[in-house]
């Protein structure tokens, strides 16, 4: 999502010959990722990417000019820069999601059992690497939503490749993750944004796997490609930049015999607890596997600071 | 419980002035040379248990030994010491009681050393001993049976010098042993005329071993319930039953008591202690129970296959008899000490401890360094059992473990091994340290030299060394407590404590 | 451990040190390394001193003025030293710190090269002349490259077309997102094939991982320091020297933090015997009242810890020529022995818990002599806070990924005599020298550059190991 984000906003530049001047290219920028976030229920990923994009066209076209080029050079080129490499930045992408899997499998130790929500292509990925080493033995809970959405569908993908190298592989529902965490080494959940705190918003569900894990001292860890960074600092639950009706009450008389849980009645975006999203505090992160190390959730606040501030 | 034997080299001097000699060595194997005992008139016959002839056997020895003493005049420079030594399985335990726990009328009587012989003039008040511990400092330990009135029972005197050297140790068997101990004090008892059996032996009779007892190592939790239960039971006697009867009914009573609340107790726990464990698990526990012992070997001899860790601690090393019994058994055992505890926890499923008490308020009464094993084994999220009769549940509560406990001589701590580790340090002392000791001779046998090391340390101001004996372990750590009525969660002690003092 | 003859004089630091100086370089790290394996030179400060000291005679003999040359021989002797005791951490430590000593030479030079040429360009993104370490802006180091890195070399590279390109001298950048690389997060957007001026030479600011030290790199590296007039080798040799005195007054300086960890009264609990500790307690005992409960840390370093508590020095008294050096209790601190099993017991009274450590590892966790996890995990169940005393030196860039590997298990001789050999042919006895305690055991570090979080850490690791050398 962040990585489609930025292309979309490099598309929206390459489109717009005319541009000349700084504050106009944010201007439209502006304009752009505006749109791109009221189009989606939850635009905590998207920000991700957007305002990263952002960020850096302000940090590169305010600085001062350098000797042999004036300002116009300097944006041309980077516009160039930009529009030529739009492909580039969508492998890199994929290939830091490569790297984490690379690095994360380390985390994998011979005779462990690991416990993830799935969802995430970077989980999936790591998962599968591990599998494709031959010395690592290790066996995997597989936490499964019931319903039929892409991520399940995603998930079972998972399942079935990580058993076609034969891990072991127990699917659950998220009501059994309590009763499975005695047998759980560690847990291994991906990220739609890792938030200035070192905190991370992820699938519904996953804060209260972080809790339960934490609470049974069990290792707790993420994996995200450092571009999931978000400039966010959520204090609470329902303290999300986006609407989610997670918490619907009614009675009988709003809505007929609503019954609970089925998807048809559920109006706004968001409703659906496929889609929702809760935030994981960073006291419950034991690390944040990236592309290029494993951060405390405190290192992630130093990296936010430092383009931010 | 082990019956082992009794480490008793006896002997005096009153200034560290006084230097040891080093030819009072020689030591006598107790169980062949005769002991010099002949005199002291056999009072007690037919006890039927071996320990209890042997604890007799050593009070006789130790009665006439101190009628040495009590010839010499008191204050006298080195005695010649009657030293008795049997070949002990564990290391001897006693050191000389530091002297700040002596009270200034015991620095005259004779100490129960090992091969030490130095001693040191008291300084009284000179500090405040054990940090926060200086409440529990009260009471120096009795090593000696010379400060006991001559109304103590010669088997009760045995007794308390097996309690005091850790020979009989542990609260169920210091409890059995007591009780063994007092068949044949009651036996002994005749009642004087005009005084009714129900009320002159518990207050005239008994009172003096307890309290003799008592000075030798604090009472029990378990001993002070099965007291509360005999003087219930004295009490009740009706004064018309004849005295024979009175008596014989006691003993009887008293092996009942045995019987139902630690033999019975003891194997309907091993049951159901052994049905928690199961293929493939690991069993840890720490330090050495009977209860827990007999619960591992029930499992193995049932055929499940399993393994066990025995951390242990010094300096009692309970644990090492515990492994060597298990592995004798045929069960794999592993050893650690307590400071490859968290590593010990990694490799474990199931946490077994032995109890000294279960407090009401559901906290665990134990050999020190038990906390420290639940706490680590809550942390992994290993499920702690505790094994404990219900005659070791008591009403007392506790919230840490420095209100009531039981300091032991910190002596102990520094066993004669690493007493020889520490010796080349002494050309680096401090030279005030240095000079206040005086120039001990530096040649000598090891014996003297390691004891100089004591005396660096009680030389050295400001410097103390701590022992107690028990701590206690969080009524959150503990999953369960198997007594003989079955499991319970330890906040449910309360109220099992209630019905089985109720049932009595 | 504990029976070791003492007068004789046994192979060890200071022998080790004193044939440093006849014997040849080859000879005296196959020395080294055999009395690493043979546990002769052991413990973290012993096994640093003398890391320094033949990495200063290696600079010293070297012959060519290659940097790269340099660069590899120094690894390649970590490699060595590292693979024959893999558990002294600090080793490793020390060999990477005079990497980056290197690097940082060779950089400086660039450095001055450019600027010459140059000066607007790089002027904003200098990375900081002065070998001290933290610097006062925002260091051009990314936690994202440092905060852990692979403990093995399986690393994947990017495409090695890119690399090539890293070869070639890059015309003097247009861009000036190149000042701005250093952030890592925007990786992204990099420029493939444009690394810039500043970028280049340490390769610190390479978003992605492309190993800037890859052997091409190296090449120019060495085409650099040819080119220049730079005395490459006593540059380097300067600073291990520096290195030489943080390692002397590490534990001074962070003696000096004494005074505001510790008030009148306080019941201090500490563990084994360790000088940094010792001198810190010492520190504090100058000015304030207090007492302290002394674990003995049985069976390992229990005589030493009596004797850190007698005499002020481990047995075998390391030389310390300090007329301040005596024990707490010369000092008027009570002092209270305590064995292992009671710490629960002893430590509701306790203040504050000040624990030694063998090595310090990126994520805030740390390796300390046996016990010292119950200690922290004990003191956390009763809110005392755990101050980890270590100097720098002893923070290793090592990701953790598997903690039993960095766990030294000892003889079962000094568990249990071996008069009692019977026991141990039945019982496995079982011996751990180390405990891993968790970072969130831990609530303060001190080092000789202050205090910190342990999850700042992973910040005073960036600052000073280079990515590139972490993994040897």
């Amino acid at each position: 999502m962040p990585v489609a984000a930025i292309e979309a906003l490099v598309e929206a530049i390459a489109q717009h010959q005319q541009l000349s001047t700084v504050a106009e290219t944010l201007e439209l920028l502006e304009v752009h990722i505006e749109q791109l976030k009221s189009s989606t229920p939850n635009p905590i990923s998207l920000s991700a990417g957007t305002d990263l994009f952002q960020r850096y066209l302000v940090a590169t076209l305010t600085r001062p000019a350098s000797v042999n080029l004036g300002p116009a050079d300097d944006f041309r080129a980077i516009r160039n820069h930009l529009l030529s490499n739009g492909r580039l930045f969508v492998d890199r992408a994929k290939a830091s999601r490569e790297k984490i899997a690379s690095f994360g499998k380390h985390f994998i130790r011979d005779g462990t059992t690991i416990l993830t929500n799935g969802g995430s292509r970077v989980v999936s990925a790591l998962l599968k690497r591990a599998a494709e080493s031959s010395t690592i033995r290790f066996k995997v809970v597989y936490v499964l939503s019931p319903s039929q959405s892409a991520d399940s569908r995603e998930g079972h993908q998972t399942v079935a490749d990580l058993r076609a190298h034969n891990v072991p592989v127990a699917t659950i529902p998220a009501s059994a993750v309590a009763y499975s965490l005695g047998k759980i080494d560690m847990v291994i959940v991906g990220a739609e944004g890792v938030v200035e705190n070192g905190g991370i918003i992820s699938r519904l569900g996953t804060y209260q796997i972080g809790l339960l894990a934490k609470s049974k001292g069990k290792a707790f860890y993420v994996v995200a490609e450092s571009h999931k960074f978000v400039r966010l600092y959520p204090l609470s639950q329902f303290d999300l930049p986006i609407k989610q009706n997670v918490l619907d009450f009614k009675v009988s008389e709003d809505e007929g015999v609503a019954d609970v849980g089925s998807p048809a009645t559920a109006e706004s975006s968001g409703s659906n607890p496929d889609d929702a999203v809760d935030f994981t505090p960073p006291d419950l992160i034991s690390g944040i596997i990236t592309e290029s190390g494993v951060l405390t959730p405190s290192a992630v606040s130093e990296e936010l600071i430092k383009i931010w501030f | 419980m082990s019956v082992a034997t009794l480490s008793s080299a006896q002997a005096s001097s009153l200034s560290k002035d006084t230097t040891p000699t080093s030819n009072e060595a020689e030591v006598t194997k107790g169980g062949s040379a005769a002991p010099p005992a002949e005199a002291a008139p056999k009072k007690l016959s037919g006890a039927e248990l071996k320990k209890q002839k042997q604890a007799e056997k050593q009070a006789k020895r130790a009665q006439a030994k101190s009628a040495g003493p009590n010839d010499n005049p008191k204050g006298g420079a080195a005695k010649e010491p009657q030293k008795q030594q049997k070949d002990t399985k564990q290391p001897p335990k006693e050191k000389p009681a530091l002297p700040l726990r002596r009270r200034p009328s015991q620095a005259t009587t004779p100490t129960i050393k090992e091969t030490k012989k130095e001693s040191k003039e008291p300084k009284q008040g000179k500090r405040q001993p054990g940090l926060f511990f200086g409440h529990l400092y009260t009471q120096p330990r009795q090593h000696s049976i010379v400060g006991a009135t001559k109304d103590v029972h010669p088997a009760v005197l045995a007794l308390g010098l097996q309690y005091s050297s850790y020979t009989i140790c542990g609260s169920t068997a210091r409890m059995v042993a007591m009780l063994l101990t007092f068949k044949a004090v009651i036996e002994s008892y005749t009642t004087p005329p005009g005084n009714s059996l129900a009320r002159h032996l518990t207050s005239h009779h008994l009172s003096p071993q307890i309290d003799y007892l008592r000075s030798c190592r604090p009472l029990s939790i378990s001993m002070g319930n099965a007291i509360r239960w005999l003087k219930d039971i004295i009490i009740k006697i009706d004064p018309a039953t004849p005295e024979e009867e009175a008596k014989q009914d006691l003993v009887q009573d008293i092996d009942d008591f045995i019987r139902e609340r630690v033999t019975m107790a003891d194997q309907l726990i091993a049951t159901t202690g052994s049905t928690k464990i199961e293929n493939g698990d690991v069993i840890l526990t720490y330090a050495s129970s009977s209860v827990v012992e007999k619960t591992i070997l029930r499992a193995q001899k049932k055929g499940i296959s399993f393994s066990v860790i025995v951390v242990d601690s010094k300096p009692l090393f309970e644990g090492k008899q515990l492994a060597t019994k298990l592995a004798h058994h045929g069960v794999r055992v592993k050893y650690f000490l307590i400071t490859g505890a968290s590593h010990a926890i990694k490799q474990a499923s199931k946490v077994f401890l032995g109890a000294h008490a279960m407090m009401s308020n559901g906290r665990l009464y134990s050999r020190v360094g038990t906390a420290v094993v639940s706490m680590l084994a809550r942390a992994q999220s290993l499920p702690v059992i505790v094994l404990c009769e219900s005659v070791k549940f008591t009403d007392r509560v506790a919230l840490d473990s420095i209100v009531g406990n039981e300091v032991a001589p910190a002596e102990e701590l520094l066993s004669e091994k690493e007493r020889v580790a520490l010796l080349p340090l002494k050309p680096h002392l401090p030279a005030r340290l240095t000079s206040k000791l005086g120039d001990a001779d530096d040649e000598g046998k090891p014996a003297t030299r390691t004891s100089e090391v004591l005396k660096w340390i009680e030389g050295s101001d400001n410097l103390q060394m701590l022992q107690i004996l028990y701590d206690v372990t969080p009524a959150e750590y503990i999953n369960m407590v198997i007594t003989e009525y079955g499991s319970l969660p330890p906040t449910s002690v309360p109220v099992v404590h209630r019905s089985s003092t109720d049932r009595q | 451990m504990a029976q070791a003859a003492v007068t004789v004089v046994t192979p060890g630091l200071s022998s080790f040190l004193k044939s440093l100086k006849t014997t040849p370089v080859e000879p005296s790290v196959e020395h080294f390394i055999s009395l690493l394996k043979r546990r002769q030179i052991r413990n973290s400060r012993p096994c640093a001193i003398a890391t320094t000291a033949l990495l200063l005679r290696v600079v010293g003999e070297f012959k060519s003025r290659d940097a790269a040359k340099l660069v590899e021989r120094v690894r390649d002797i970590g490699r060595r030293l590292t693979s024959a005791q893999p558990r002294e951490v600090v080793v490793g430590n020390i060999v990477r710190r005079v990497l980056g000593l290197i690097r940082e030479v060779v950089n400086d030079n660039i450095d001055s090269d450019t600027n010459a040429t140059n000066s607007d360009l790089v002027s904003s993104s200098q990375p900081h002349q002065d070998r001290p370490h933290l610097s006062s802006t925002i260091s051009s180091f990314s936690p994202l490259k440092h905060a852990a890195t692979e403990p093995t070399n399986a690393t994947i590279h990017e495409p090695l077309s890119e690399s090539t390109e890293f070869s070639k001298r890059p015309p003097l950048s247009t861009h000036p997102t190149s000042a701005h690389m250093g952030h890592s997060l925007f990786g992204l957007f990099l420029h493939p094939d444009t690394p810039s001026v500043s970028n280049t030479p340490t390769g610190q600011h390479s978003p992605t991982g492309k190993g800037s030290l890859t052997p091409l790199n190296l090449e120019r590296l060495a085409d650099i320091s040819k080119s220049t007039t730079m005395d490459l080798k006593g540059e380097v040799m300067d600073g291990i020297r520096e290195l030489q005195d943080e390692l002397d007054q590490s534990d001074e300086l962070i003696a000096a933090n004494a005074l505001d960890h510790i008030h009148s009264n306080e019941i201090i609990l500490t563990h084994t015997a360790s000088t940094s500790v010792q001198k810190f307690l010492l520190a504090a005992a100058r000015k304030r009242k207090f007492a302290v409960v002394h674990v003995e840390t049985h069976p390992h370093d229990h005589t030493d810890t009596y004797g850190m508590v007698l005499t002020g020095r481990k047995r075998h008294g390391e030389a310390v020529e300090d007329e301040d050096w005596k024990p707490l209790i010369a000092a008027g601190i009570e002092v209270y022995v305590i064995p292992d099993s009671h710490v629960f017991a002893i430590m509701s009274r306790v203040n504050k818990v000040i624990l030694a450590t063998h090595t310090v590892l990126a994520n805030g966790g740390l390796v300390a002599a046996a016990g010292a996890a119950m200690i922290a995990r004990a003191a956390k169940e009763h809110r005392t806070p755990v101050v980890v005393v270590s100097g720098v030196y002893k923070l290793s860039p090592v990701y953790p990924f598997d903690l039993d590997e960095l766990i030294e298990y000892g003889d079962a001789g000094s568990v249990v005599p071996f008069e009692e050999g019977g026991f141990v042919e039945k019982v496995d006895v079982e011996n751990p020298l180390y405990d891993y305690v968790p970072a969130d055991l831990v609530d303060l570090y001190i080092t000789n550059l202050g205090g910190h979080a342990p999850s700042f850490l992973y910040r005073i690791v960036a600052d000073h190991y280079h990515a590139d050398d972490v993994t040897l």
